[in-house]
C-alpha cells in the first residue's frame, strides 16, 4: 500500500487526517467494546442465573409430574392437560443496549388461576395443581431465559464486530497509514535532500563559470596589454 | 355395562361374604414392600403372575412397561367392581350402583377431554373405565362425536343430561372445559344421595353417613386447594351440598382463613383421624400430604363402618375404596419406579391401612 500513493505533500496531509480519524475511530470502538464487555458480564451473570433457575424448575416440574402421573394415573394427568388448548401469549418488543438491539419478550396467560386451568376443580387434585404450578413456572422463566440469552448471543456477536473492526483499524489500516506517512516522508526528504544537491551543483557550477569566465577575461586582457607593449 | 333395576331383597349375607373373600386376596403390606424395591419390568412380572394375569395377557400386544400396567389395573377394577354389582341385590345394588357412577363421571370427563383437545377415537377410548352405567354403545358414540356440543347431546337422559345443558353455555362463553367438568363432578355428587327417603333404614343411614364423609372431605380438599393457591375465587362455587362439616355459606367465611378452617375440621367429628394430616398442614401448608391423610382417614372410616356393621352396605363400599387404592399404590409404585424415585420416597406416597 505504502509505494501505491504517490509521495506528495497533498498525499502525506491526506494520510494525515485519515490517521487522525482512524486513531479517533479505534479509541471510540475500543471504549464501545469495553462498555458492550462490562453490559455482556452483567447479562451473562443474569442468564447464569436464568439458566440454574430453568433447571432447578424444570427438575422441579419433572418430579412434580412424576408425582402426580404416579398418584393419579398418566390418564388423569393426560386429561388434565388436554382440557386446555389455549397457548399463552408472547409479544416481543425491541431494546437498545449501545447501539444493540435486543428483545424484549413479554408474556402473558401463563400463569392461570386455578378455575381457568381447562380441568374441573370438583374432580381433581393437588397433585395436578402442583405439576400445573410447577409448570407454570418453569414456562415463565423459559421465556426470561429466552429473552436473557438473545440479548446475550446479539450482545456476543456485536463485541465480536466491534473486536474485529477495534482489530482491523489496530492491526491493519492504522499501521498500514503509518508506513504510508512515513514512505511519503521519507520520500519527500529524500526528495529535498536531492533539491538541495541540485542546488548546490548549480551553485557550483555557476561559481565554476564565473571563474572561468573571469579567468578568461584576464587572460584577454593580459593578452591586450602584451600587445600594446610589443607595438 | 349397563346397570339393572336396584329390585328384589336385599343379600348382604351372600355379598359380604363373597366381598370378604376378594377384601383378603388385595395386595398386602409385605406385597407393597416387594413392589417399591423391583423395576417396571419386574413389577409388570408380578403382575403377570397375580390377580392381575388376564388384564396383563389381553392388554399385551397393545401397551409396554407402565402404560401396560395402568391399563392393566383400570381394566381390573372394572371387572371387580362388575362382579361386585353382579352379587348384590335389592337395596345394596342400588347404593353401589350410585357410588360407582364416579367412573360415569370420569369416562364423561375423560371422552370431553379427548373431544376438546382433537384425540383420536380409538385413544380416548383406551382411557375410559368400564366400571360405571353408561353402555359400552353410548360410550362408543361419545368418543367418536366430532364437537362437544354433539356429545353434550348423546348424554340426553343420562344423570348429566340437564347439569351439562346449562353448563354448555358457560363452556361456549368461556370455552374452556372447566364448567362442563365441574357440572358432572357435581351431578354425580347429588346424585350419590338424591331421592334418598326422609325416614332412612339403618342401611340408609349407613350409606348416607359414608357419603357424607366423602363429600366433606371432597368439600374440604377443594376449599384448601382454592384458599392455598391463592386465587380470587369463591370456594362456595365449588362447594358440593350434602356434607355435614359446612354448608356453602360456612365455607366462604372459613375459606378467607385457612387458619379458622382447620380448627373447625379439627373440632368436627374428624378430627381425631385428620389430626396427622392437619398438622402437617399447619407445619408446612403441605396439601398434598393432607390430601393423602383424608384418603387415610375415608379408608379407616370406611372400615370402621364395616367392622362396626358387617352385614351392611359399608363393607362392600369399604371394599371399592380399598380397590381403588390397591390400584393407586401398584400404579404409584410402577410410575415412581420408572421416574427414579427410591422405595422410601415411594413408600411415603402409598396409602397403606
Amino acid at each position: 500500500m505504502a509505494t501505491d500513493v504517490k509521495p506528495t505533500r497533498k498525499n502525506l496531509m491526506a494520510i494525515e487526517d485519515r490517521i487522525e480519524l482512524s486513531e479517533q475511530g479505534h479509541d471510540t470502538l475500543e471504549k464501545k467494546r469495553d462498555g458492550l464487555i462490562m453490559e455482556f458480564m452483567d447479562i451473562l451473570d443474569q442468564a447464569k442465573d436464568v439458566r440454574q433457575n430453568v433447571e432447578d424448575q424444570y427438575g422441579r416440574a419433572q418430579r412434580a409430574i412424576n408425582m402426580a402421573r404416579a398418584m393419579e394415573g398418566d390418564v388423569a394427568v393426560r386429561g388434565a392437560a388436554s382440557a386446555l388448548t389455549e397457548y399463552p401469549e408472547i409479544t416481543t418488543e425491541s431494546m437498545n443496549i449501545m447501539g444493540v438491539v435486543v428483545p424484549q419478550i413479554e408474556s402473558s396467560k401463563v400463569k392461570k388461576p386455578l378455575d381457568e386451568r381447562g380441568y374441573g376443580v370438583l374432580g381433581t387434585s393437588a397433585r395436578i395443581d402442583e405439576a400445573a404450578d410447577a409448570y407454570e413456572e418453569l414456562i415463565e422463566t423459559i421465556i426470561l431465559a429466552a429473552e436473557v440469552e438473545t440479548a446475550m448471543k446479539e450482545m456476543l456477536e456485536e463485541i465480536e464486530k466491534t473486536k474485529r473492526r477495534v482489530n482491523a483499524l489496530e492491526f491493519t489500516l492504522l499501521p498500514d497509514l503509518y508506513e504510508g506517512q512515513e514512505y511519503i516522508e521519507q520520500k519527500l526528504e529524500e526528495q529535498e535532500r536531492e533539491e538541495i544537491f541540485r542546488m548546490k551543483k548549480i551553485k557550483d557550477k555557476k561559481q565554476e563559470e564565473a571563474e572561468e569566465a573571469e579567468e578568461a577575461a584576464a587572460a584577454e586582457a593580459e593578452a591586450e596589454a602584451t600587445a600594446s607593449a610589443d607595438d | 355395562m349397563k346397570l339393572r333395576q336396584e329390585d328384589g331383597a336385599a343379600n348382604y349375607e351372600y355379598v359380604t361374604a363373597r366381598i370378604r373373600s376378594r377384601r383378603a386376596s388385595l395386595f398386602d403390606e409385605s406385597d407393597y414392600r416387594k413392589l417399591v424395591r423391583m423395576g417396571p419390568d419386574e413389577i409388570a412380572r408380578f403382575m403377570e403372575e397375580s390377580e392381575y394375569e388376564r388384564e396383563m395377557n389381553a392388554l399385551g400386544s397393545r401397551f409396554s412397561g407402565v402404560d401396560l400396567i395402568e391399563y392393566a389395573l383400570n381394566e381390573n377394577l372394572g371387572k371387580h367392581f362388575d362382579d361386585v354389582l353382579n352379587w348384590t341385590d335389592g337395596e345394596p345394588y342400588g347404593y353401589l350402583a350410585r357410588y360407582l357412577r364416579k367412573f360415569d363421571a370420569w369416562n364423561v370427563k375423560t371422552a370431553l377431554r379427548g373431544i376438546y383437545s382433537e384425540s383420536p377415537p380409538t385413544e380416548i377410548d383406551d382411557d375410559l373405565i368400564e366400571a360405571g352405567e353408561l353402555s359400552d354403545d353410548l360410550l362408543g358414540q361419545l368418543v367418536e362425536a366430532d364437537s362437544i356440543e354433539s356429545a353434550v347431546e348423546l348424554l340426553a337422559g343420562t344423570l348429566f343430561s340437564d347439569v351439562l345443558a346449562d353448563a354448555y353455555e358457560l363452556y361456549e362463553e368461556s370455552g374452556i372445559l372447566v364448567p362442563l367438568e365441574n357440572a358432572i363432578d357435581r351431578a354425580y355428587y347429588t346424585n350419590l344421595y338424591a331421592g334418598l327417603p326422609s325416614d332412612p333404614s339403618r342401611a340408609e343411614e349407613l350409606y348416607v353417613e359414608f357419603v357424607e364423609a366423602e363429600i366433606d372431605f371432597r368439600n374440604l380438599r377443594n376449599a384448601l386447594r382454592i384458599t392455598l393457591s391463592g386465587a380470587d375465587i369463591d370456594p362456595a362455587e365449588f362447594c358440593i351440598s350434602g356434607g355435614r362439616l359446612f354448608d356453602e355459606t360456612e365455607l366462604r367465611q372459613l375459606a378467607n382463613n385457612p387458619d379458622e378452617l382447620v380448627a373447625r375440621v379439627r373440632s368436627s367429628t374428624y378430627g381425631e383421624e385428620l389430626e396427622d394430616g392437619l398438622d402437617e398442614l399447619d407445619d408446612a401448608q403441605d396439601l398434598v400430604a393432607f390430601e393423602r391423610a383424608l384418603e387415610v382417614a375415608l379408608l379407616e372410616y370406611s372400615d370402621t363402618l364395616s367392622s362396626r356393621y358387617p352385614l351392611s352396605v359399608c363393607p362392600v363400599l369399604a371394599y371399592v375404596l380399598a380397590k381403588e387404592r390397591e390400584v393407586d399404590n401398584i400404579r404409584a409404585i410402577a410410575r415412581g419406579r420408572e421416574a427414579g424415585l427410591g422405595p422410601d420416597e415411594i413408600e411415603t406416597e402409598l396409602v397403606i391401612t
